[in-house]
């Protein structure tokens, strides 16, 4: 086939082929979409990209003048730069835990009305980590059904978010050190929502006024989050949904099919993802389907929602976040289905100029331009088959010429749960462990987070992994930058050649993917427990590991709490778009040095994915040396 | 004919009063060029233009280009002088006098710490225009609400001329016919 070719505009924006066919598509349609949206935002807010905007109360709005010599230098409370810098870091951090958490509450939540049966369609797939999680809280198994031991297993998660004096139980998953380490900075967290109130509580005018002690308030709700309701959410999505094992699938929007209706889940929560999936296989509705034409329901997930469903089902994932617009644009959706995050309200006007239906479900988010069938987990299946019945009598109104779906897919082999990876490794973490000490594999490079329109679309994230990989660095992987990566290939087993020597040696021994897809944002939870794994087999904290963290396109609030809980956990990580922080000297010290002496980690911002995976590789070095390996 | 220079106007009416061309004309003067490249490499930012607010109307000032400009007029040592066009300040050459400060009728220039060949001196900023800049002036194409311009006193003159000569034209023409159909 000829190769297309695109305008620089277009190109400039992504390295997804897939992509560069959908932004020309638009620009032909005149369809405006994220980046246009961006393009005229330009320039943004000096003051808001340094972070020393205030809001907090009505004496303001204040803005503190980054100007040597002119210009206010505190808000009218007094609040200087670093003050006002460091709450607003801290109100993005619970705005991430607060997202994450209440995912991880409504997981819970399914887990409850399952155990008590009133769960519209849900089942417990997975009993041995009910178990596993049952001993943990000290739950008695012995002799109880499954429901029972869910029933207790539910309460006990759900308490875990109105605690009062902690701790959360999953924290101490962390070795020792870091957990004395934690209770030593007054950062071990006492209950989860606890956290993120009392951030709102500091913040208010005339509360918390000292910048170093607003930021540990803020790990500490991060760790809440990345220890406790990301955690929960994975853990409890795991017994309802099944632990994911390894899964071959395909990524990108060629997935959607032209024959078929198509049904686009996009979101977080696998509650409502995992019905879909279900309903879209009743024969009723694949009959239905027929009815009107089509050979069949064609699932596919976008986002992190897409992750889970991907990890668990293998279903063919069509795309990371900056794709969303461009799913509809190829006329061939029949139904855009959404829950919660990172889901743009531009699809409601977007979806106006298609036939596509834009199906809102979460009792906490609407759209404009959005169809609202509400989901309620007591009724799941029947409501999941309501929806699909929508997008299903929806297929008659296609229309055929305004279809373009570009061609574009890549297999890749998913489901690298913990559990499947000692699954892989043999049982133990042993193999793991020797070919880390043996410098067959350098060290870890956990890379996630979102895309973001600042960034050339995936390229952050794809040339940062291929760098890590080249240098035998193992990638763990979820989220946005899973998507990337496996629509860049990097998630078969044949991408072992274009890792290093050492690491190519490994994943060919295992037939594993030099690239682990572990799952959506909030099982980066999954990549704490294999560090906390480790670090304890080795005997040591998790800031002596040869491991180390990026989020080469990250935008939401979520990824500032993600970075905060990997750093608080010990793991340097690499920003590759400036967070808001840099109108204060004291916050920016103390996120890119300080934070060393205090959690053994730090930040370091680097927009360029070849440098930051030089940064990774020699933070990798520098702790191999430190443990004599 | 003199070619004539232009000049940054503000509409009142547009003006939210929230800097962001002073932090556009300040990235614009400096070597990274945006705000957050300056703060990474530790470089100065320094805006030529001032927000300011007179009761409740906020507006941007700054320098109006003076043909005959009292700072240029003053400046001992030659660093405040005028081209064709505009007018501008070689920070080598000043000496921080202030005394251009003094003068300018509308407070348009400022001594303050000025990083010139490496070394940290006081000097005086204005606006140049962003005359090397492609794209023009900075702060005009930063404004979120379009108040700024970026305008030719001439030109503006002459549209002024040109419809105020139509609107006669019309007077005249009307009363002809009035006069021809009593």
């Amino acid at each position: 086939m000829a190769e297309k070719s695109y305008s620089d505009k277009v190109l400039s924006r992504s390295i997804d082929p897939a992509t560069h066919e959908m932004l020309a598509r638009a620009e032909e349609l005149g369809l405006e979409t994220a980046w246009d949206r961006y393009e005229a935002m330009l320039p943004q807010c000096g003051f808001g990209e340094l972070g020393v905007c205030c809001r907090n109360c009505n004496m303001g709005p204040c803005r503190i003048s980054p100007f040597e010599e002119e210009g206010p230098k505190a808000g009218v409370c007094g609040a200087t730069a670093d003050i006002i810098v460091a709450r607003n870091l801290i109100r993005m951090i619970a705005g991430g835990a607060a997202a994450h958490s209440d995912h991880g509450r409504d997981i819970a939540h399914t887990l409850l009305l399952t155990a008590e049966g009133k769960g519209g369609g849900y089942e417990i797939k997975d009993e041995a980590k009910l178990h596993a999680l049952a001993a943990e809280y000290g739950i008695e198994t012995e002799g109880r059904g499954k429901e029972e031991i869910a029933l207790d297993l539910a309460h006990a998660a759900y308490a875990e978010f109105g605690k009062q004096e902690g701790p959360i139980q999953f924290t101490r998953r962390a070795p020792e050190k870091r957990v004395s380490l934690w209770q030593g900075l007054g950062i071990d967290p006492r209950g989860i929502d606890r956290e993120i109130v009392e951030i709102m509580h500091r913040t208010h005018i005339g509360v918390d006024n000292d910048p170093v002690h607003l930021i540990l308030q803020g790990l500490k709700a991060s760790v809440a989050d990345g220890w406790g309701g990301s955690m929960i959410a994975t853990e409890l999505s795991d017994v309802l949904f099944g632990t994911p094992t390894p899964v071959r699938s395909v990524a990108n929007l060629g997935v959607l099919k032209t024959d078929e209706v198509n049904i686009v889940a996009h979101g977080h929560e696998p509650t409502l993802s995992e019905m879909i999936v279900a309903a879209a296989q009743d024969p009723e509705m694949v009959a239905l389907a027929q009815k009107y034409g089509a050979k069949g329901i064609n699932v596919v997930g976008m986002c992190c929602t897409g992750n889970e469903i991907l990890m668990r089902h293998g279903i063919p994932l069509a795309g990371n976040f900056l794709q969303q617009e461009l799913a509809v644009i190829t006329g061939a959706v029949e139904a855009i289905i959404v829950d919660v995050q990172c889901i743009m309200p531009a699809l409601g006007a977007l979806t106006g100029c298609f036939h596509t239906k834009f199906i809102s479900t979460s009792p906490k988010a609407k759209f404009p331009g959005a169809t609202h069938i509400e989901f309620h987990e007591e009724r799941a299946f029947e409501i999941a088959k309501e929806i699909v019945r929508a997008a299903v009598e929806n297929y008659r109104f296609r229309r055929a010429d305004m279809v373009l779906i570009p061609d574009e897919t890549m297999e890749c082999v998913v489901g690298f749960s913990v559990e499947a990876i000692v699954g892989a490794l043999g049982g133990t973490l042993d193999p793991l462990l020797d070919a880390i000490k043996g410098g067959a594999i350098k060290g870890i490079g956990a890379v996630v987070g979102c895309n973001n329109v600042k960034v050339q679309h995936d390229y952050g994230h794809v040339r940062l992994v291929e760098e890590l990989i080249k240098q035998d660095v193992l990638v763990v992987t979820t989220g946005c930058n899973a998507i990337a990566t496996a629509k860049a290939g990097l998630m078969l087993p044949e991408a072992a050649e274009r890792a290093g020597e050492g690491l190519k040696g490994v994943c060919k021994a295992l037939g594993i993917p030099p690239v682990l897809h572990m799952g959506s944002c909030v099982d980066i939870s999954r990549i704490l427990v294999a560090c906390a794994a480790i670090a304890n087999a080795l005997g040591v904290d998790i800031s002596d590991l040869p491991a180390a963290g990026a989020a080469p396109e990250w935008m939401s609030e979520k990824a500032v709490s993600i970075g905060s809980y990997v750093v608080s956990s010990g793991v340097f990580t690499v920003l590759g778009t400036v967070p808001q922080v840099l109108g204060s000297p004291v916050v920016t010290e103390l996120l890119t040095q300080g934070a060393g002496d205090v959690v053994g980690a730090t930040f370091a911002v680097e927009p360029d994915p070849f440098k930051a995976a030089q940064l990774m590789f020699d933070h990798i070095e520098e702790k191999r040396v430190a443990l004599g390996i | 004919m003199p070619v004539e220079g232009p000049f940054i106007l503000v509409n009142p009416d547009r003006c939210l009063g929230c800097h962001t061309c002073e932090l556009a004309c300040a990235a614009a003067h400096t070597d990274a060029g945006t705000v957050i490249g300056a703060v990474l490499a530790g470089e100065r930012l320094q805006p030529r233009n001032h927000v300011v607010q007179v009761g409740s109307v906020k507006l941007s000032t700054q320098c109006r280009q003076c043909e005959d400009a009292p700072c240029v007029r003053v400046c001992p040592t030659g660093a405040t002088y005028r081209t064709e066009t505009y007018t501008a300040v070689d920070q080598r050459l000043c000496i921080g006098c202030r005394l251009c400060m003094m003068v300018c009728p509308f407070g348009a220039i400022h001594v303050s710490t000025a990083t010139v060949a490496g070394r940290d001196k006081r000097a005086a900023f204005k606006c140049d225009l962003c005359v090397d800049r492609p794209g023009g002036p900075a702060c005009v194409e930063a404004c979120p609400t379009k108040a700024l311009s970026l305008r030719y006193p001439r030109e503006v003159m002459q549209q002024a001329t040109a419809a105020t000569a139509e609107q006669f034209l019309e007077a005249l023409e009307s009363q002809q016919k009035l006069a021809s159909n009593p």
